[in-house]
C-alpha cells in the first residue's frame, strides 16, 4: 500500500467532517501527543485502549500518561462502562466517506468503539482506500472474511424525534480519526 | 371506497398536528435531499444492480438457504430454517427457555414483529427491550411504527418527554438533545446486563454466511457486541448470493432511507464472534450465534407469482413512503398494518401480516406512480397494488361500482345517460361548473360533492359542424376525446383540432368511441376495462390514421395499455398495439409534428405548470409542453414546488377518499399561489377540474388552462 497523498487526506477529512467527525493527521512520533491533544480539547481525562504494534512503536500509552490521561488497557468490558475515552486502531479507511473500518474480530476493540463517549480511531494513511467500492473489493478479495467487520462513519446519531438530527445516542457522542503517516 | 373505520382513522391522522408537521416537512424536503446525496452515485445503475442481485437470489432461494446455512455453521453459527411464523417463534421461545434468558435487547427487526416476538416472550416473563430510539418511544406508547425508517414521527418532543417521565419516574424536559441523553442512559443499563441480543438483517450473504446490519444510533452494534448470545431473525427475501452483491444495496439504502451517503454504522457478522463472558475476570469466549430464517407460506406465495415476486427486491429503504402524497398526510398508522407501512407495506401486509387490512388500505394508493421512480429495488409498486385491487374486485365486487362501470361499458346507454344528465342537472349544479369523474357521477358516489355541469351539446354532436381549413395536408389524425372532452370541456376539444390544423393535420372523430376504461382499470375492474378496450379499438380503427391524439393523459395511458388485455399473437392484440403505438398525448404529438413556434400575441402571461401523474410518470412527457409554452412570446414559466406531485384528483380517488384528496389539493393550491402566476397550465382535464375547483372554492383568481387552450389563444387560432 502506498503512503496517503495530501489530496486523499483532504478528501477523507472532508468526508469525516461532513458527518460531524474530527480529523487529524500525525506522524508516528507525534501520535501519542495528537491523541492527548484531542482528548484534552474535549476534556476527556481517561481512556480505554487496545495497543497495537503501531501504538507501541509510537509510545502512545506513555505519551497519554505523560499528558495526565488515565489509561486502561485491560478489563475493557468492565472499564468501558465508566471510562469516557476510547482508542483503537482501525484496519482500513474509506477516503470519500471519512469511514473507519474495523476489519477483525477483537472484542476489546469492538467494545471500545461501541461504548465510549469519545472514540478515537487510529488509521494508517496507507490503509485508506479511495472509495466505498474499493473497500468492498478489498473485503471480497480477503482469503477469509473476518467474523466481524464494522464500518464506522462519524459519531452515533438519530433523527427519531421530530426529524431533528442529534449526535450521540447509544454509541460515541464524538469521534476523531487520526491518520498516521506511514511509509 | 374507504370503510367507515378507515375514514375515521384518516380523519384522526389529518387532525394530528405533529404528524402533519413532521411528516409533512420530511416528505416535502425529501426529494431534494435525496437528489443531493446521489451526486456521486448513479441511482438508475444501482437500482438495476439491486434488481439483478436480489431477483437472482429470489429465483434461487432454496440454494441461498442451503449455502447460507452451510457457511454460517462452518463459522460457528447455528441456523434454524423456520417454515412458518409459529415454527420460528417456537424455536425462539425454546432457545430463550433453554439458555435461561431473562432479558433481551433488540435492534430493529421487522421479521420479529411478524412473529410477535416481543409479545410472546413478554408473556413468558422475559424482558424484551427495543433499543432503536424511535422503536423504544413507540414501545412506551404501546403503539406500532408510523414509518418503516422513522417509527415515532407522529409524536412531538413534549409527548416524548411525557412518556420518558412516566418511564423514568423523574421529570423529563421537552428538549430533544436531553431526551436523547435520557434514552442513552436508561438503555445503557439494559445493554450491559442483557442475556441475549436480537437483530434483524438488512442483507444475508449466502456464499459467506454473513449478515449485515445498518444503523445510525449504534444500538445495532451494542446488541451484537455485548450479550453472550446473539440471535438474528430475517426473512428469505434478505438474501444475496455473493458478498460483492451486497455493496449495491448499501449504496441505495442510506441514500434512499435517510438521504445519507452512509449511516454511522454498517456491521458484518460472519458466524460466531468473540464476547467477554465475565467482566471481572475479563474472560473471553466465542459467543453463541443463532439465525432464524423465516420461510413462511406467505413469502412462498409471493415467490409463486412472477409479478409479485418482484417484492423480494425490496431493500426496506422507505423511499416509497417518503414520496407518496397520501402517506405524507396520513402516515403509516393509517396507510399500513402493524408491521409494514406505505405502498410496499400494503403489499407486504397482504402476504405476511393481515390480508384484510391490506384490502382496506390499498384504496389509499393514488396510483400516481411517484414511488416507482425512487424504489431502491425497482419494484413497480403501484402496478402491484393495482393487481391486488383487481384481485380484490374479482373476489368481492362492489355492486354500486359494478353498476356504474357496467353502464359505462355500454356506450349508447352511457352517452344517453349523459345527455339526460345535461338536461336534468340544472337543479343540482347551482351554477357551479364542478364535476367529478363521469362514471362516478353516474354511480351516485358523488354524495356531498358538487355536481358536474355537462355540456348542453356534446362535442360529438358539434364535430360535424367544425370547419377544418388546412392548406397543405400532411396527414390525418383521429381524435380520442374521452368523457371529459366529449361531454364537458368541448371547447378544449375544438382548441386541440385548431392547433393540429395549424400545422397541417386534418382531424377526424370516430363516433363509436366511448369511455377509455381508465376508471374501470383504476378500480380494479378488468372485465369492464377489457370491454371498453375492445369497443374503442374497433371504433378508432387506428389502421386508417397516421396518429391518434388525446388531450387527456389518463386516456392516452389507457389506450397504450390496451394490448395488456389481449393475448399476444391474436388479432385484437395486434390492433391494440397499433392503436397504442399511434396514440399520443396532445402536447407530445404537437411538439413532435413541429408545433413549436414563436408565434403569439406577445401579451404577458405568467404561467406555472402542473405535471399530471400519467403524463409525467407513465408517458414520460415533461419537457415538450414546457418548450411549447416558453417558446410562445409573452409567456413566462415559473415552476412551482412539487410540480409533479398529484393534485388529488386521481380519477375516482377524489370521490372515494375525499379527505386525503382535499388535503393534497390544499398543498397544490398553496404551491400554485406561491409562484404568483396568473395561469396554471395543465395537460389533463381531470387535474384541470380538480385545481379549478380548488381555486374557485377559495376565491383565488388564478386561471387553469390546458396547454392546447393557451397555445390556441396566444396564436389566435380560436
Amino acid at each position: 500500500m502506498n503512503k496517503i497523498t495530501d489530496e486523499m487526506y483532504d478528501v477523507f477529512k472532508a468526508g469525516l467532517e461532513a458527518v460531524n467527525g474530527v480529523c487529524v493527521r500525525a506522524s508516528k512520533a507525534d501520535l501519542g501527543k495528537a491523541i492527548a491533544d484531542v482528548f484534552a480539547q474535549a476534556g476527556i481525562a481517561d481512556t480505554c485502549i487496545v495497543e497495537t504494534p503501531l501504538m507501541k512503536e509510537a509510545g502512545v500509552v506513555d505519551a497519554l500518561k505523560a499528558a495526565g490521561i488515565e489509561v486502561y488497557a485491560d478489563h475493557i468490558r468492565k472499564n468501558a462502562e465508566t471510562v469516557k475515552g476510547g482508542v483503537t486502531e482501525a484496519q482500513y479507511g474509506i477516503a470519500s466517506l471519512g469511514s473507519l473500518i474495523q476489519g477483525r474480530d477483537d472484542i476489546d476493540e469492538r467494545l471500545i468503539a461501541t461504548m465510549c463517549e469519545y472514540y478515537i480511531g487510529i488509521i494508517k494513511g496507507s490503509a485508506i482506500v479511495p472509495e466505498y467500492d474499493d473497500m468492498f473489493d478489498l473485503l471480497c478479495e480477503l482469503p477469509e472474511l473476518p467474523n466481524y467487520v464494522g464500518f464506522i462513519t462519524g459519531p452515533s446519531r438519530t433523527a427519531d424525534i421530530e426529524c431533528v438530527s442529534t449526535v450521540g445516542v447509544h454509541g460515541p457522542l464524538c469521534l476523531a480519526a487520526i491518520v498516521v503517516e506511514d511509509e | 371506497m374507504a370503510s367507515d373505520g378507515l375514514k375515521k382513522e384518516i380523519q384522526n391522522a389529518l387532525d394530528n398536528a405533529t404528524l402533519s408537521r413532521t411528516l409533512g416537512n420530511f416528505c416535502k424536503t425529501y426529494p431534494q435531499r435525496r437528489l443531493n446525496v446521489y451526486k456521486d452515485v448513479d441511482f438508475n445503475e444501482v437500482q438495476g444492480q439491486i434488481k439483478e442481485v436480489k431477483s437472482y437470489a429470489a429465483q434461487h432461494v432454496d440454494e441461498m438457504i442451503e449455502k447460507f446455512t452451510a457457511n454460517c455453521e462452518k463459522r460457528g453459527g447455528h441456523v434454524f430454517h423456520a417454515k412458518s411464523t409459529e415454527e420460528a417463534m417456537e424455536f425462539v421461545r425454546n432457545l430463550v427457555k433453554e439458555k435461561g434468558v431473562k432479558s433481551i435487547i433488540k435492534s430493529k427487526s421487522m421479521a420479529s414483529e411478524e412473529i410477535h416476538m416481543n409479545q410472546v416472550l413478554g408473556d413468558d416473563g422475559v424482558l424484551v427491550q427495543e433499543t432503536d430510539l424511535g422503536e423504544f418511544i413507540i414501545s412506551l406508547e404501546e403503539n406500532t411504527p408510523v414509518h418503516m425508517v422513522m417509527p415515532a414521527l407522529h409524536l412531538n418532543k413534549e409527548e416524548v418527554a411525557d412518556l420518558f417521565t412516566d418511564y423514568t419516574k423523574t421529570k423529563n424536559e421537552p428538549i430533544i438533545s436531553e431526551e436523547v441523553k435520557t434514552a442513552r442512559r436508561v438503555m445503557r443499563e439494559k445493554f450491559v446486563t442483557a442475556d441475549m441480543g436480537v437483530s434483524g438483517a438488512n442483507v444475508a450473504v449466502a456464499e459467506t454466511g454473513t449478515v449485515f446490519t445498518m444503523t445510525n444510533e449504534g444500538n445495532g452494534r451494542m446488541v451484537g457486541t455485548l450479550p453472550k448470545i446473539h440471535l438474528y431473525v430475517f426473512g428469505i427475501e434478505k438474501f444475496v448470493d455473493k458478498l460483492t452483491d451486497a455493496r449495491h444495496i448499501f449504496k441505495a439504502l442510506p441514500r434512499n432511507g435517510t438521504a445519507q451517503r452512509l449511516t454511522a454504522y454498517l456491521s458484518l457478522y460472519t458466524g460466531a464472534t468473540q464476547v467477554v463472558t465475565d467482566k471481572e475476570t475479563d474472560e473471553k469466549e466465542t459467543k453463541e450465534f443463532y439465525t432464524v430464517i423465516l420461510d413462511d407460506p406467505g413469502r412462498r406465495k409471493i415467490l409463486e407469482d412472477k409479478e409479485y415476486s418482484q417484492m423480494f427486491n425490496c431493500i426496506r429503504c422507505g423511499a416509497c413512503l417518503d414520496v407518496c402524497p397520501a402517506f405524507a398526510l396520513v402516515g403509516g398508522h393509517v396507510y399500513g398494518s402493524k408491521v409494514y407501512t406505505g405502498g410496499i407495506g400494503t403489499l407486504l401486509s397482504h402476504f405476511l401480516v393481515d390480508e384484510e387490512r391490506a384490502a382496506q388500505i390499498q384504496n389509499i394508493c393514488l396510483q400516481c406512480g411517484r414511488c416507482k421512480e425512487v424504489c431502491g429495488g425497482g419494484i413497480p409498486i403501484t402496478d402491484l397494488i393495482m393487481k391486488l385491487r383487481e384481485e380484490n374486485v374479482a373476489k368481492n365486487p362492489n355492486p354500486v361500482k359494478k353498476f356504474a362501470l357496467d353502464a359505462v361499458s355500454n356506450r349508447k346507454l352511457f352517452h344517453s345517460m349523459l345527455r339526460i344528465a345535461a338536461v336534468a342537472q340544472e337543479p343540482f349544479s347551482k351554477g357551479k361548473p364542478m364535476i367529478r369523474h363521469l362514471p362516478m357521477f353516474l354511480s351516485g358516489l358523488t354524495d356531498g360533492r358538487s355536481f358536474p355541469t355537462i355540456a348542453q351539446v356534446p362535442f360529438r354532436d358539434e364535430f360535424p359542424e367544425i370547419v377544418q381549413d388546412v392548406k397543405e395536408v400532411k396527414g390525418k389524425i383521429a381524435m380520442f376525446a374521452g368523457c371529459l372532452l366529449d361531454f364537458v370541456y368541448t371547447d378544449l376539444a375544438k382548441d386541440v383540432i385548431a392547433n393540429l390544423n395549424s400545422i397541417g393535420y386534418v382531424v377526424e372523430f370516430p363516433m363509436d368511441q366511448g369511455c377509455c376504461g381508465c376508471p374501470a382499470s383504476s378500480l380494479g375492474d378488468v372485465e369492464n376495462a377489457t370491454l371498453q378496450a375492445k369497443m374503442n379499438i374497433e371504433a378508432m380503427h387506428a389502421e386508417d390514421y397516421d396518429y391518434i391524439v388525446s388531450a387527456c393523459p389518463s386516456c392516452t395511458h389507457q389506450l397504450k395499455k390496451y394490448q395488456e388485455f389481449f393475448e399476444e399473437g391474436t388479432e385484437m392484440y395486434a390492433r391494440a398495439k397499433e392503436l397504442g403505438d399511434k396514440a399520443f398525448d396532445f402536447c407530445k404529438l404537437f411538439h413532435m409534428l413541429g408545433g413549436v413556434s414563436n408565434e403569439g400575441d406577445s401579451k404577458e402571461m405568467k404561467v406555472t405548470y402542473h405535471d399530471s401523474c400519467h403524463l409525467c410518470r407513465s408517458l414520460h412527457v415533461v419537457n415538450e409542453q414546457r418548450e411549447l409554452l416558453t417558446s410562445t412570446p409573452g409567456v413566462e414559466l415559473v415552476e412551482m414546488n412539487e410540480h409533479d406531485n398529484c393534485c388529488g384528483f386521481a380519477g375516482s380517488y377524489s370521490v372515494l377518499n375525499p379527505e386525503i384528496a382535499g388535503e393534497i389539493l390544499e398543498k397544490k393550491i398553496n404551491n400554485i399561489k406561491d409562484t404568483g402566476a396568473d395561469v396554471v397550465a395543465v395537460d389533463c382535464p381531470g387535474c384541470m377540474m380538480q385545481i379549478r375547483g380548488g381555486l374557485d372554492a377559495r376565491g383565488i383568481d388564478i386561471k387553469v388552462k390546458h396547454t392546447a387552450e393557451i397555445l390556441a389563444e396566444k396564436r389566435g387560432l380560436v
